[in-house]
């Protein structure tokens, strides 16, 4: 999956988990940009991406993840695997 | 039951239609925050609005422990203890010393913290057991040996049961029995456990917060008392007026034993004391021959607390079954392989819990059974007897009432009906209901394919007419078929036969209506039409008297003649409009 058609997706979930219904995700976007993102909702973030992109991340993979860029490469990656 | 969805929705709950408020104190060593929004939606959805006290992450047993804390403060409801699995098998590893040593301290602490709860709480305690996970040592030979973790949590489990047996005040919520079903496999996530101390893996948070909740449901009378069912293709395979006793699935024949089977599972939900009702459009006296003369059968008449088999639609049946039985709507659920007959009585009475049936029979009691629509929190001997004791009250009660008017049952469902000549791209269906019809058959005539193409060519003096319904819920296709002859102003019914899935909603009205204007209208004066009776047309016998025709003749072998004078007709009251707007000039 490319980047192109990632974000629109990964959007997608950003909306439903922070119940935002006009959230633009960006790439250099971090936890401290959007309300509600914190140590709790990041973890259901993870799951919600993990199932609407058929991926597992890998708990390391989780933990050093900063910003949105980080995960649209780091889905990038598991969906050509 | 997605994770999310339910998560945002408990932050707009509409708690209007919720009878009470239970403060719920959630106690555990998991992260509660992820549990709590779930407790939230699936109580709401219950009909009870929850008020959550989340213990913080770690203190599970001070919080007990302090007759001080917040938990008392609280003032509880329900103590729910849930502890993780994950979180115990920390301990298990760093305990130093016998492992039989763990599980006796473990069920000791854990029979020190009811104990503490009951001192200063009067909450009703649910405790969860723990999931067993996948953490052998030996293989199978684990149990000879004891010491591997699965072992341990295992012995766990017995005690923990063995204990709420003892106590009579904890009601055990078997949560390794739902992690089972699912899948132990995936349902500890380990990774988020890591991250965040989840109880389980997000997928599964729901159904274990679930089994939970519906404890507390039943705890607070929420229980389902009485299940309503649908005969065919519910409780045997086929169409008992159409099909016959010799002819309907059930047993040996094809897929029958499902039908055994769920009707097994039926019969032991009615000796635990949940009662079964029927509800079924068809004759009363078809539908009871199975119960009477199939030998496959497992359910008897004798099983049947309720039991009505008519034609007015299953909305007002299951309410006229709550009424006699002096239950709420909402402590019945409603079994039916028909979606249309399915979302008529979710429509009208979104109370009554109305599961989407699998396709296939054979998954029909795993669906039953999975919904877990039957927790309770007792249970005695008097509970096994109640069926019989409503059965009796049932029956004198229904000697006595009538039904309501269904007029604004019949208006919503915005039917709208095609009524048209017979065409070549439908003859094949023609021909099948022709074939296949028994019960609303007034003559029986099985016309074949080439003899209705001749009807359709026919155009100086045959009518051959199909109709096709649709309403809200969906297309029934083509319900009803009737075949006119056109001789000398009179207009001779040659074959009237629909489909019993639509009757009492005003197609038969429609239908005449049609006919009487299709006669006017070609300057006929007189109708003619005939009854032939059969085993199981009996239905019909006197359709066209309930019609307006004037009976002229009956043989011995019990053939009635009808006859009406087109002039005289009245027309039939319906709530049906028609489909296409040239639909009536296209028969001619």
């Amino acid at each position: 999956m490319q980047s192109a058609d990632i974000k629109p997706n990964l959007s997608a979930v950003f909306r439903q988990v922070f119940s935002q219904p006009s959230l633009d995700i960006q790439d250099d976007m971090t936890a401290a940009d959007v309300p509600g993102w914190d140590s709790l909702t990041h973890v259901t973030l993870v799951f919600a991406i993990e199932q609407r992109f058929g991926v597992k991340f890998s708990t390391r993979e989780v933990m050093v993840l900063k910003t949105v860029g980080d995960l649209v490469r780091l889905i990038e990656r598991k969906t050509q695997s | 039951m997605n994770y999310v969805d339910l998560t945002n929705a408990s932050r707009t709950l509409d708690y209007s239609d919720c009878t009470r408020t239970v403060r719920i104190a959630l106690i555990c060593d998991s992260t509660a925050q992820y549990m709590e929004p779930l407790f939230k939606t699936l109580l709401c959805q219950g009909g009870i609005r929850a008020d959550v006290y989340a213990s913080a992450y770690g203190t599970a047993e001070l919080e007990v422990l302090n007759p001080t804390s917040g938990l008392y403060a609280f003032e509880p409801d329900v103590v729910v203890l849930a502890n993780s699995v994950l979180a115990l098998r920390d301990r298990y590893y760093t305990f130093v010393g016998d492992r039989a040593r763990f599980v006796a301290d473990q069920t000791e602490i854990m029979g020190s913290l009811w104990t503490a709860l009951r001192a200063h709480t009067n909450a009703a305690i649910i405790q969860t057991n723990y999931i067993v996970p996948n953490e052998q040592l030996f293989g199978s030979y684990d149990d000879r040996v004891g010491v591997s973790f699965t072992w341990a949590v295992a012995q766990l489990n017995h005690g923990i049961a063995e204990g709420v047996r003892r106590r009579n005040d904890i009601y055990l919520c078997d949560i390794d029995h739902t992690a089972a079903y699912h899948g132990r496999k995936h349902w500890l996530d380990e990774k988020m456990w890591l991250l965040a101390k989840t109880f389980c893996a997000f997928e599964y948070l729901p159904h274990a917060v679930k089994s939970v909740v519906d404890i507390i449901l039943s705890l607070n009378g929420k229980s389902v008392k009485c299940v309503v069912l649908d005969l065919d293709n519910t409780l045997w395979g086929g169409i008992i007026g159409d099909d016959g006793l010799e002819g309907i699935r059930l047993g040996h024949l094809c897929d029958g034993e499902a039908f055994v089977r769920f009707q097994h599972f039926l019969r032991a939900l009615r000796q635990r004391g949940i009662l079964l009702a029927v509800c079924s459009k068809n004759d009363p006296e078809t539908a009871r021959l199975p119960f009477r003369h199939h030998p496959e059968m497992v359910l008897k008449e004798d099983d049947i607390t309720v039991f009505l088999a008519n034609w007015v639609s299953k909305a007002e049946n299951i309410r006229h079954i709550a009424d006699i039985l002096r239950i709420g709507l909402g402590a019945m659920v409603f079994i039916d392989d028909n979606p249309f007959e399915r979302g008529v009585v979710r429509d009208a009475l979104p109370e009554v819990i109305v599961p989407e049936l699998p396709e296939d029979p054979a998954d029909y009691v795993r669906c039953l059974a999975e919904l877990n629509l039957f927790e309770t929190t007792s249970y005695s001997a008097l509970d096994a007897g109640r069926a019989d004791l409503y059965r009796i009250e049932a029956q004198r009660q229904l000697a006595q009432r009538s039904f309501a008017n269904p007029e604004d049952h019949l208006k919503s469902l915005e039917m709208k009906i095609i009524c048209q000549r017979f065409e070549a791209f439908h003859l094949p269906r023609i021909v099948q209901l022709l074939q296949r019809s028994n019960q609303f058959n007034v003559l029986t005539r099985r016309f074949n394919q080439a003899q209705c193409e001749t009807f359709m060519h026919d155009t100086a003096n045959s009518l051959p007419v199909y109709l096709s319904l649709r309403d809200k819920y969906g297309d029934h296709g083509i319900i009803g078929v009737i075949i006119g002859r056109v001789d000398d102003q009179i207009l001779s019914i040659e074959e009237w036969v629909m489909s019993c899935r639509v009757l009492a909603r005003g197609v038969e009205q429609f239908a005449m209506n049609f006919v009487v204007a299709e006669a006017r209208a070609r300057g006929v004066e007189s109708i003619r039409a005939r009854y032939v009776p059969t085993a199981r047309n009996g239905m019909v016998k006197n359709f066209f008297g309930d019609m307006g025709f004037r009976r002229t003749n009956e043989s011995v072998e019990g053939v009635i003649d009808w006859e009406l004078e087109t002039s005289a007709y009245q027309p039939g009251i319906h709530f049906i409009s028609v489909d296409a707007g040239d639909a009536l000039h296209a028969v001619r």
